[in-house]
C-alpha cells in the first residue's frame, strides 16, 4: 500500500491545433488507504485522470508516483492497480470463477488450486459463492458489480479505481452497494480512487472528494469543506443538493442590492472592498421564513416529508429553498425570508472565487454558529464513512 | 380484427411459399447430381425416360471414375518404399506414401490448411483494425478492401510468376499462400470485432493480460459464432478455387475443381463420373455445415438483435 502522487500531470488528446486538453497540471496527493472521489460535470476530465493513474492513457507530461515508485512510464498490468469499469467487463465467456481468477492466473504463478481457493475465499466475502459457475449474462446488475468488485480484491492490488461502478444500478441497489463498497473499502484498507458525476455519491463516500471542471482540479477536501468552504462559485454551485442560490448583486458601502426586494446589510465589508458587484450565494437551508424581511414570490411547493421544497422569485431569479414540513406557502402568494449574515457565501464576479464562505462567518467550534444544522446534515452526514469524528454538525446532532 | 388475422394468414403463407420455392429451386440439381450419380449415363440423359429417383449403378460409376489413369479422384494405398525392417514387423517411416491422396483428400487438406492460416491472420488483422490506433490506418484498410475488386484471372499470370521464382510452382503453398490475407475476411472480423467493448480489453489489460493475451484470450472467444461463419466462407473460397490450382499444379496434386475438369476430354464427356465426384464433392462441405450450423446462424445473425 502507499501513497499516490500526481505531480502537474496534463494529458492532451490530439496533437498541434487540434488538441483537447482533457487534463490540465493536475497536482494530488492520495493518501494511504484513502478513499478520495474525483467528482465533477460530465467532461471534466475524472475518468481521464482515472485512466493516467490505471496506465490506460499515458500522460502528456507530469509524474505519477505510488510511493516511492515512478510508474508514468509503466503499462497498465505493471502497476498493480485494480479497476471497476462502469460497466462491470466481466468476460462473457468465462463463468464467475474464471472471471474472479482470471487476474491471478495472468499476474502471478500461484498454482491452480491456490487460485481457487482464493477464488472462493473472496466470493464467500461478498456472498456470490452459488455464482460460481454462472455466466455473465445470467447475473442480475448487482450480482454483476459484486463479480466486478471481486476480481479487483482477490488481486490485492495497491489501489481500487473505480469509474463510476454505482451509475448501472437502481437507486435502491445503488444505496446498499455504497454502503457495502465503503464497509469493504475501510475493511481492506486499500487505496481507493472513485469517480463519480454524482456530488451525493461523492459526499457520502469520500474521505477526501477532488472536484474537477474543465481539466483542472477545483478543490481537495472532506464533503464538510467543500460544502461549507468552497474556493470557487463552481464548486459551491456543484456541491450540495438543492443547489446554491446564487445572483448578482452591486455593492454600496455595507449595502447589498440584488434582484428584487433583495437588500442585505453586512456587518463586515471587508470581503467586498473595492467591488462594485458581487455574486451572492445563499444555500437553501439558510433561508429562513420570517414575518418581515426579504419579499419571495412562490412558484411551487415540494413536500418530501421531512422537509418541503419550496420554488420561489425573487424578481427575476429563480430561487430554492429547504423549509420545515410543517410550512406550507400557498403557491401564488408571497412570502418573506432573512438569512445569517454568517450563511451568506460572496464570490468575485469576474474570476468566481469565493470572497466569503460560511466557514469565514463562523466562531471556531461553536455550534450557534452553524445556522441551520438540519440541512447540512441530510447532505453530509448520511455515508458512514463520512467526515471525521471531530466533525462540528455531527456533534451538534447528538 | 378477423380481417387482419386473415391478412396476416395469407402474408405467412405467401412468405413461407416462396422461402419453399427458394428451397426447391436450390435442391433440385444437387438431388439430380446425386440421383444421376447412381444411374447410367444412357439413363439420366435420355430424354424420353426422365429418371427422379436414384438408381444402381453408383459402384459402378464411381470404380470407373476410379479406375482412371488420368485423374485419380479419391486415394489409394501406397506402397511403403522406407521401413525399418525388424524381422516380422515392418515399421514404416515414410506414412506420406502410405496414402496416395487423391483429389478429395488434397482438396480437404488444402482447403483445411488454408481454413487455420486465414482464420488466424484475418482476425489478427481484423483485430489490429478494429482496435488499435496507428499510422495510415484508413489508407491501408482500403487498400486491403480494394483488392475485392481484382478478379482472380488478372492475377493468374503474375501469381504463376512470383510463384514459379520462389519455387513454388506444383506446391500446395502456393494456391494456400496468395489467398491467406482474405479482404472479406478481414473486413469481416474488423467489422465484428469493432462490437468488443473497449472496457473488457482494458479491464483485461489491468488483470495482466499482454495484448497478445487480449487477442487470444478475450477477442477470439467471444467471436466465436463470426469464426465459425468465416470458417465456412474461407473453406468454400479455397474448395471452389479453379484456375490458379490448374495453371500451378500437376495432374498428380490436382484439387476437386480441377479433377472434375479432367472428365471432360477432347473426344467425350464422362458425364457418369462427373455426376459421382460432383455428389462426392459435396460431402465434405455438408458436413462442415452441419459441424458448424449452429454457430454459422448465429454469426450470420449476430449484432442483428439488440442485446
Amino acid at each position: 500500500m502507499s501513497n499516490i502522487t500526481l505531480d502537474t500531470i496534463r494529458k492532451e488528446f490530439g496533437s498541434g491545433q487540434d488538441s483537447i486538453v482533457a487534463v490540465e497540471d493536475i497536482d494530488l496527493e492520495i493518501r494511504d488507504g484513502e478513499f478520495l472521489v474525483l467528482v465533477g460535470p460530465s467532461g471534466c476530465g475524472k475518468t481521464t485522470t482515472l485512466r493516467c493513474i490505471a496506465g490506460l492513457e499515458d500522460v502528456t507530461s507530469g509524474r505519477i508516483t505510488f510511493g516511492d515508485k515512478d510508474v508514468t512510464g509503466l503499462r497498465a498490468r505493471e502497476r498493480d492497480v485494480a479497476m471497476v469499469f462502469q460497466n462491470y467487463a466481466l468476460y462473457p465467456h468465462m463463468d464467475v470463477r474464471r472471471n474472479l481468477g482470471f487476474g491471478l492466473k495472468l499476474s502471478t504463478k500461484l498454482p491452480a488450486a491456490e487460485i481457487d481457493q482464493q477464488v472462493e475465499e473472496v466470493a464467500e466475502m461478498l456472498g456470490i459463492e452459488e455464482l460460481l459457475g454462472q455466466k455473465p449474462k445470467e447475473l442480475s446488475g448487482g450480482q454483476q458489480q459484486r463479480v466486478a468488485l471481486g476480481r479487483a480484491i482477490i488481486r490485492d492490488p495497491e489501489a481500487f479505481l473505480m469509474d463510476e461502478p454505482l451509475s448501472n444500478l437502481d437507486a435502491k441497489l445503488r444505496s446498499q452497494m455504497r454502503t457495502e463498497l465503503q464497509t469493504l473499502q475501510h475493511d481492506l484498507d486499500v487505496t481507493t480512487v472513485y469517480v463519480t458525476h454524482d456530488q451525493t455519491e461523492a459526499m457520502a463516500m469520500g474521505d477526501r472528494i477532488a472536484v474537477m471542471n474543465h481539466g483542472t482540479l477545483q478543490q481537495v477536501g472532506t464533503a464538510e469543506e467543500v460544502y461549507r468552504d468552497p474556493v470557487n462559485e463552481f464548486v459551491a454551485d456543484f456541491i450540495g443538493s438543492p443547489s446554491i442560490n446564487v445572483f448578482d448583486a452591486t455593492v454600496d458601502g455595507a449595502r447589498l442590492d440584488g434582484p428584487g426586494a433583495f437588500t442585505y446589510h453586512l456587518s463586515e465589508t471587508a470581503p467586498v472592498e473595492r467591488l462594485d458587484t458581487v455574486r451572492v450565494g445563499i444555500r437553501p437551508e439558510d433561508i429562513t421564513l420570517v414575518d418581515d424581511g426579504i419579499e419571495l414570490g412562490v412558484n411551487v411547493l415540494e413536500p418530501m416529508g421531512n422537509e418541503n421544497f419550496l420554488y420561489a422569485t425573487l424578481g427575476h431569479q429563480e430561487v430554492t429553498a429547504r423549509i420545515s414540513p410543517t410550512n406550507r406557502p400557498q403557491p401564488g402568494r408571497s412570502v418573506s425570508f432573512a438569512v445569517d449574515e454568517a450563511a451568506l457565501y460572496l464570490f468575485d464576479p469576474e474570476t468566481g472565487d469565493s470572497l466569503k464562505t460560511k466557514r469565514d462567518g463562523e466562531v471556531p467550534s461553536g455550534p450557534d454558529s452553524i445556522p441551520n444544522r438540519e440541512g447540512v446534515q441530510s447532505d453530509v452526514g448520511t455515508g458512514a464513512g463520512t467526515g471525521s469524528s471531530t466533525d462540528p454538525i455531527e456533534e451538534t446532532i447528538e | 380484427m378477423r380481417e387482419e388475422t386473415r391478412r396476416e394468414a395469407v402474408w405467412q403463407f405467401l412468405t413461407y411459399g416462396f422461402i419453399l420455392l427458394g428451397a426447391v429451386v436450390t435442391l433440385v440439381p444437387l438431388y439430380w447430381i446425386f440421383v444421376a450419380s447412381t444411374l447410367k449415363e444412357s439413363e439420366f440423359l435420355s430424354s424420353t425416360d426422365p429418371r427422379l429417383l436414384p438408381g444402381d449403378s453408383f459402384l459402378g460409376n464411381f470404380g470407373a471414375l476410379h479406375a482412371r489413369e488420368n485423374v485419380q479422384f479419391v486415394g489409394r494405398v501406397g506402397e511403403m518404399t522406407q521401413y525399418v525392417d525388424l524381422g516380422p514387423v515392418y515399421i514404416a517411416y515414410d506414412f506420406w506414401n502410405l496414402w496416395n491422396m487423391g483429389a478429395i483428400e488434397s482438396s480437404i487438406f488444402v482447403a483445411g490448411i488454408y481454413t487455420v492460416l486465414s482464420l488466424l491472420l484475418c482476425s489478427m488483422a481484423g483485430f489490429a483494425f478494429a482496435k488499435y490506433e496507428f499510422r495510415f490506418k484508413q489508407p491501408i484498410f482500403y487498400a486491403i478492401l480494394a483488392t475485392l475488386i481484382l478478379p482472380i484471372q488478372l492475377l493468374v499470370i503474375p501469381l504463376f510468376l512470383l510463384m514459379s521464382q520462389i519455387g513454388l510452382t506444383n506446391s500446395y503453398w502456393a494456391i494456400i499462400l496468395p489467398w491467406l490475407a482474405n479482404p472479406l475476411g478481414i473486413f469481416l472480423m474488423r467489422q465484428n470485432m469493432r462490437s468488443i467493448p473497449d472496457a473488457l480489453l482494458e479491464s483485461a489489460r489491468m488483470d495482466g493480460a499482454t495484448e497478445f493475451q487480449l487477442y487470444y484470450k478475450i477477442a477470439l472467444p467471444t467471436m466465436k459464432s463470426s469464426l465459425a461463419a468465416l470458417s465456412i466462407i474461407l473453406f468454400l473460397f479455397q474448395w471452389n478455387l479453379f484456375l490458379f490450382p490448374l495453371v500451378i499444379l500437376d495432374q498428380g496434386k490436382y484439387t476437386i475443381p480441377v479433377a472434375i475438369n479432367q472428365l471432360v476430354g477432347a473426344q467425350r464427356v464422362y458425364y457418369d463420373q462427373i455426376m459421382v465426384a460432383a455428389t462426392l464433392s459435396i460431402i465434405p462441405i455438408f458436413v462442415l455445415f452441419l459441424f458448424l450450423q449452429k454457430q454459422f446462424v448465429s454469426g450470420i445473425l449476430a449484432g442483428s438483435v439488440k442485446e
